[in-house]
């Protein structure tokens, strides 16, 4: 037991070297089916992705004794970052590291590069730059090589660097330069985040890693281990990020001239046919790696060797194997004993692995001691030491899952209060909101402040309170508390929120029963059907409701407008991008095909027919009420039409850089070309475009009526008599029935052409839709008067949320279209990249709470009182919405946290639901209020009113 | 057509403005038998439904297919016996328009006065209405029911029997006993599309199909791996259901009552 404590290399009980340098070489994204040969099965063809990287599988048949291949199990979350810390510690990562994937912080446990550092050895890193963030100044500056690792339309430059960097090392006269050279590929990954991996590109990249394999193997010497790993897979569209299993399943190869490695049994010759037969752990790569170059194994790895690494080229060494296993076994053990202390583990919570290690011990132990018949177990040893890791590791996957249940819980319930809080500002106040806001707000700021105080006083006080927690709940309870006075003080203002009519319970309902649903995985699932169903439904009762209107106008224009809707709804439902657990019943329409992230030749003409169609159509919504003028002309015949054109023209040029249409150097300026196009776009949609809606007059117009034949103007329109003697003259203004409404709308314009060129071709035509059936939904409301009620924003909010899908998105990690960021610009650039990656993934959300004001606003009564207020609940009502999903998800997401599917559907819903809410909280109180009072401004400018509100 | 009726039970005040004719509930005919069929009918449909079940969740095709039939009759039994045929056009009125009707202009024939007085009191006055409601009941209300149907999800490129089946079930239950007491007259269906007319038995019963279809469909995404999960089972099975609380619930407790959105 002696040296069971001790970790220094030589002592002992350690493992004798194999190797004395090292190259390893991360693909990333390697999956495994890449790398074995493609067999038929029931018809199925090979993809492109297929038969392109014979190498590895080649050399592991045909030389057992130099290389093996085997199936290398990622635990997610599947981002590089977080894969590289499993790679380099060996430990389990959490789920929530993942968005630190974009800011890497350096690691701090102990790991396979620092190991490799104190023992001397000097490392040298070639790629992928994400490894410097994680491990600052641990490479030879001289020779190391980075490169930025996020521009992912860019599919060569970081492995032609690899490769210029990599085949010089391995010159006789460098060779004495470094010890290990760590390579990191990124084509693969980009090709498939690009095109998805059934793609010729995908061919291409995996054909040319195939050649650097085979060139790496001529030119190694004997000395020279060689390693080549995915870090993750890549789903059917290349994308990764989750845990399915396509995401999960890379592959490991190991080479090495000297002939050392073998196999356990003769069914183990030839690699397996696929991922699910005898996988190792991506953990298992840092004892294996350790063991192999004669280092210590980092201190808290819970992975065991790769048994084809120690076997020997016979495959009897069993010694070798067993010593191999029980060293990592004690390393483990002291893991743990030094985990258990540091965080009071009882050992009943750990005692199947205690009890595996008291087997391991006695059995070792009584081998030391004893000369047994027919030689020592080491079979047993193996045995013994292999349950053990294997318990181990079961208890720290259950046990690594911490919960934090009082934050949980104070969470829920300041959302909860939070809530309350909202209903009773959005459906509970009487009358006029706008000149009690500001009361509000200072009771809240007071009550916000004074919670800081009591927090921070709190946190530094007591030390049983952790500080950050303490003044962020007692923050949040102080902002509710004053706001709780306040409504106090308005007491007689406040009303039953409850609702009194069958629209507010409609209203209510559905959104309640799309929150109770999130408790179920089907229903979270199924999301985008279940939004279908509920937006028709809505668009059904609407239709019906329409026929009650008494004036033969309203009646005709709702229920044409609500057949639009519904129709429109369910043309738009026919963009899918399926989640992985909707398969079978699912076929994605988003992408040219299931196993492709490009879009299909015929989608190349929705931004043509939008850019034909959607100003029309826009036009003559404003035109109904003759508010197509002045700057809604500049705005819609302009802006809107060259912003759309200018789109269309992208995503060719865009085709004809992916299908290389031209050779040669017209190919290269085409990147820059089409960029240039996509700035320039948002430059006329939204800094044009907010200039115009900024500096717009009102949409109206004047003319001079000498009979009164016009009389079909006149509901759209505001005759003023003139008057005078011949009363048969008068001056009608134009477009004064929806003055409010028409000149708001302008607003949604600039961030619709922003939202339309950040989508993928059929996201754009979604989005399109979506800005028709905003429209439409405003006569609707219109002509069914329904402009108090909760119909408006909670249908945005229905909305919102089912474009979130039909634009290819799901609420699932890989999903986000992280290559958005580069349609406007070459690198990625802060602020911009992440704003271009939001308005791409919550663009439909964005558009519907603009939208919302127009709902109060659309043909409003131009000097009706309280219109803003009105507006302010509108969107209070609408926020209320995200609001009760966010609840609703934080909460399920809480109380099923121990379920199988937290991770894979409920934690990605309950993130998606807290950054709409925060997204649509911002949007809607800057964007849509602050826009709302803007445009009050310039109309109550025209009249001369001192304010309308 | 279909939540509506969930939030329906607010006053039994009439509404405003009355385009439809007739503003009072459906009365039963005042026979005995009408009395009696009355409340075996659901009981009959019910029992018929429930037997050939697990016929429909094996082959919902030509299971469904066979009971259509089955509830085609015993709709028009039902009608026959128990229901006043429509008084705005006669029997004759109807015979003529028949051919009007299928090229769709359903609405204008029977604005025309009616020619000869029906004499609801006999059997023979009330099987041509009812026959030619029947006829009626495919062309007229099979297109917009299939479009209801898939605007709300139903699938677009396959299962379009099944889908074409479940319309068929629904228009049986729904819109042939309203088409035989309250005919085609366009302003009558504006008050029964606006949901205007006073809830009776046949109201109740077309909201309680086409709310008990809506809900028929929240079992439908569960992964239960149950058989009767496959589309269109839980919907036609919602719709039996329904119609038959909606019929019970509208000739008794809900009579009268007028659905108010407002």
């Amino acid at each position: 037991m002696s040296c069971y404590w001790s970790s220094s290399p030589g002592s002992c009980c350690w493992h004798p070297s194999s190797f004395s340098k090292a190259i390893v070489i991360l693909v990333d994204a390697l999956r495994y089916d890449f790398t074995v040969p493609f067999t038929p099965k029931d018809g199925e063809t090979a993809h492109h992705y297929h038969n392109a990287l014979p190498f590895l599988y080649a050399t592991a048949v045909k030389q057992p004794n130099n290389a093996f291949l085997l199936p290398f199990i990622a635990d997610p979350p599947t981002v590089t970052l977080q894969r590289l810390k499993g790679l380099t510690t060996g430990t389990l990562p959490t789920f929530v590291d993942a968005g630190s994937n974009f800011a890497g912080t350096a690691i701090d446990e102990d790991n396979l590069i620092a190991q490799l550092r104190t023992a001397g050895k000097n490392v040298v890193h070639l790629g992928d730059d994400t490894w410097h963030a994680l491990f600052p100044d641990y490479f030879d500056p001289d020779l190391t090589r980075p490169f930025d690792s996020f521009n992912v339309w860019d599919l060569h430059t970081v492995d032609n660097g690899v490769n210029e960097h990599l085949f010089p090392l391995l010159h006789p006269t460098n060779i004495s330069k470094w010890d290990v050279v760590i390579g990191h590929y990124l084509g693969v990954d980009h090709a498939g985040h690009r095109y998805g991996p059934d793609h010729p590109a995908m061919t291409a990249k995996l054909q040319q890693m195939n050649g650097v394999f085979h060139d790496l193997v001529n030119a190694v010497d004997n000395e020279t281990l060689v390693v080549v790993m995915g870090d993750h897979g890549m789903d059917s569209k290349g994308d990764h990020g989750g845990e399915s299993d396509d995401e999960i399943e890379a592959a490991i190869w190991m080479y090495s001239k000297k002939g050392i490695f073998g196999r356990t049994s003769v069914s183990s010759l030839t690699p397996p046919a696929t991922a699910k037969e005898r996988p190792v752990a991506q953990i298992d790569l840092v004892p294996t790696l350790s063991l192999l170059l004669g280092l210590p194994i980092p201190f808290n790895n819970l992975g065991r060797p790769i048994d084809e690494a120690f076997i020997g080229a016979k495959g009897s060494d069993i010694g070798n194997l067993a010593l191999a296993n029980r060293v990592t076994s004690a390393q483990i053990h002291r893991y743990q004993y030094e985990y258990a202390q540091a965080r009071g583990l009882s050992d009943e919570s750990r005692s199947t692995s205690l009890d595996a290690w008291t087997k391991l011990t006695e059995i070792w132990d009584l081998n030391q001691r004893v000369i047994l018949p027919g030689g020592q177990d080491w079979k047993g040893i193996y045995t013994a030491a292999v349950e053990y890791q294997t318990a181990t590791l079961e208890i720290c996957r259950a046990l690594w899952a911490r919960f934090d249940v009082v934050s949980m819980l104070h969470g829920v319930e300041v959302l909860a209060l939070g809530l309350v809080a909202l209903v009773v500002y959005a459906r509970g106040i009487n009358g006029d909101r706008t000149e009690l806001t500001p009361l509000l707000l200072i009771r809240a700021t007071i009550g916000t402040v004074a919670g800081i105080v009591v927090g921070l006083t709190l946190g530094l006080s007591i030390p049983q309170f952790q500080l950050i927690h303490a003044t962020v709940y007692c923050t949040a309870i102080g902002g509710l508390l004053g706001l709780a006075t306040g409504f106090y003080h308005i007491r007689n203002r406040l009303q039953s929120p409850i609702p009194s009519s069958a629209w507010s319970w409609t209203s209510l309902m559905l959104p309640v029963a799309l929150s109770a649903g999130f408790a179920a995985n089907s229903f979270t699932i199924w999301e985008d059907e279940i939004l279908l169903f509920f937006l028709n439904t809505f668009g059904v009762l609407l239709f019906l409701s329409s026929f009650r209107q008494k004036s033969p106008v309203d009646r005709t224009i709702g229920c044409t407008q609500s057949i639009a809707f519904t129709v429109l709804t369910r043309l738009a439902s026919l963009s899918r991008l399926c989640r992985e657990e909707q398969m079978p019943h699912c076929r994605s329409t988003y992408y040219a095909s299931a196993n492709s992230s490009t879009s299909a030749t015929w989608q190349l003409t929705i931004p043509f027919i939008l850019t034909l169609a959607l100003p029309a159509v826009i036009k003559t919504y404003f035109a109904q009420t003759l508010s197509y003028q002045h700057s809604a002309t500049f705005m819609v015949g302009f802006i809107l039409r060259l912003g759309l054109a200018l789109t269309a023209l992208f995503w060719t040029l865009d085709a004809a850089d992916d299908g290389e249409w031209f050779g040669g150097s017209t190919q290269a300026y085409l990147k820059t070309v089409k960029v240039f196009v996509a700035q320039v776009v948002l430059a006329i949609g939204l800094a044009a475009g907010y200039a115009t809606f900024g500096w717009a007059a009102p949409l109206l117009n004047i003319r001079e009526e000498r009979n009164s034949s016009a009389t079909e103007l006149r509901s759209a329109s505001q005759p003023i008599e003139t008057g005078e003697g011949e009363a048969k003259s008068s001056i009608i203004i134009l477009g004064y029935a929806n003055v409010h409404g028409s000149r708001y709308l302008l607003l949604f314009i600039p961030w619709l052409v922003a939202v339309i060129l950040l989508q993928k071709p059929m996201g754009g035509g979604a989005i399109g839709i979506l800005a028709w059936q905003v429209l439409s939904l405003l006569e609707i409301i219109d002509a069914n008067q329904l402009a108090d009620t909760p119909v408006g924003p909670v249908v945005l909010g229905l909305l919102g949320s089912f474009h979130f899908f039909k634009t290819g998105h799901q609420a699932t990690l890989s999903s986000v279209q992280w290559e958005s960021a580069f349609i406007p610009l070459h690198y990625i650039r802060y602020p911009w990249s992440p704003l271009f990656v939001m308005l791409n993934t919550f663009g439909a959300q964005i558009l519907c709470a603009i939208a919302v004001p127009a709902t109060v606003l659309w043909k409003a009564p131009p000097k009706k009182k309280g219109l803003l207020g009105d507006v302010a609940k509108a969107m209070a009502t609408h926020i209320l919405f995200y609001a009760l999903i966010n609840l609703a998800t934080t909460m399920w997401a809480g109380h099923l946290r121990r379920h199988l599917m937290l991770y894979r559907i409920f934690s990605p819903r309950f993130m998606v639901g807290a950054i709409v809410l925060l997204i649509v909280d911002l949007v809607g109180i800057l964007v849509a209020v602050g826009g709302t009072r803007w445009s009050f401004m310039s109309v109550a400018d025209v009249f001369g009113w001192s304010s309308v509100q | 057509m279909s939540t509506s009726s969930t939030t329906t039970t607010t006053k039994p005040a009439l509404p405003q403005d009355s385009p439809q004719p007739t503003n009072t509930p459906i009365t039963l005919l005042n026979t005995p038998l009408a009395q009696t069929y009355t409340h075996i009918h659901p009981i009959l449909l019910l029992s018929i439904y429930t037997a050939r079940f697990s016929a429909t969740v094996a082959d919902p095709v030509s299971s469904l297919s066979q009971l259509a039939v089955v509830t085609a009759v015993l709709q028009s039994v039902y009608a026959v016996t128990c229901l006043p045929p429509t008084s705005e056009g006669s029997a004759t009125k109807n015979a003529e328009g028949a051919s009007s009707a299928s090229n769709g202009s359903g609405g204008k024939w029977t604005k025309k006065p009616a020619r000869t007085a029906t004499r609801k009191g006999s059997l023979g006055a009330r099987i041509w209405p009812a026959t030619l409601s029947l006829l009626l009941t495919p062309p007229l209300a099979l297109p917009p029911l299939t479009a209801l149907a898939i605007l709300l999800g139903a699938p677009l490129t396959t299962h379009f029997p099944h889908t074409l089946l479940l319309s068929l079930h629904l228009a049986l239950l729904s819109a042939f006993p309203v088409l035989y007491t309250h005919g085609v007259s366009a302003r009558t269906w504006r008050g029964v599309l606006g949901l205007m007319r006073p809830v009776d038995e046949v109201v109740g019963g077309a909201l309680g199909a086409l709310l008990g279809a809506w809900l028929g469909c929240v079992p439908v995404p569960l992964d239960w791996d149950r058989d009767w999960q496959a589309y269109p089972v839980t919907l036609v099975t919602g719709a039996y259901v329904g119609y038959v609380v909606g019929k019970v619930a509208g000739g008794t407790v809900m009579r009268g009552w007028v659905v108010s959105f407002d």
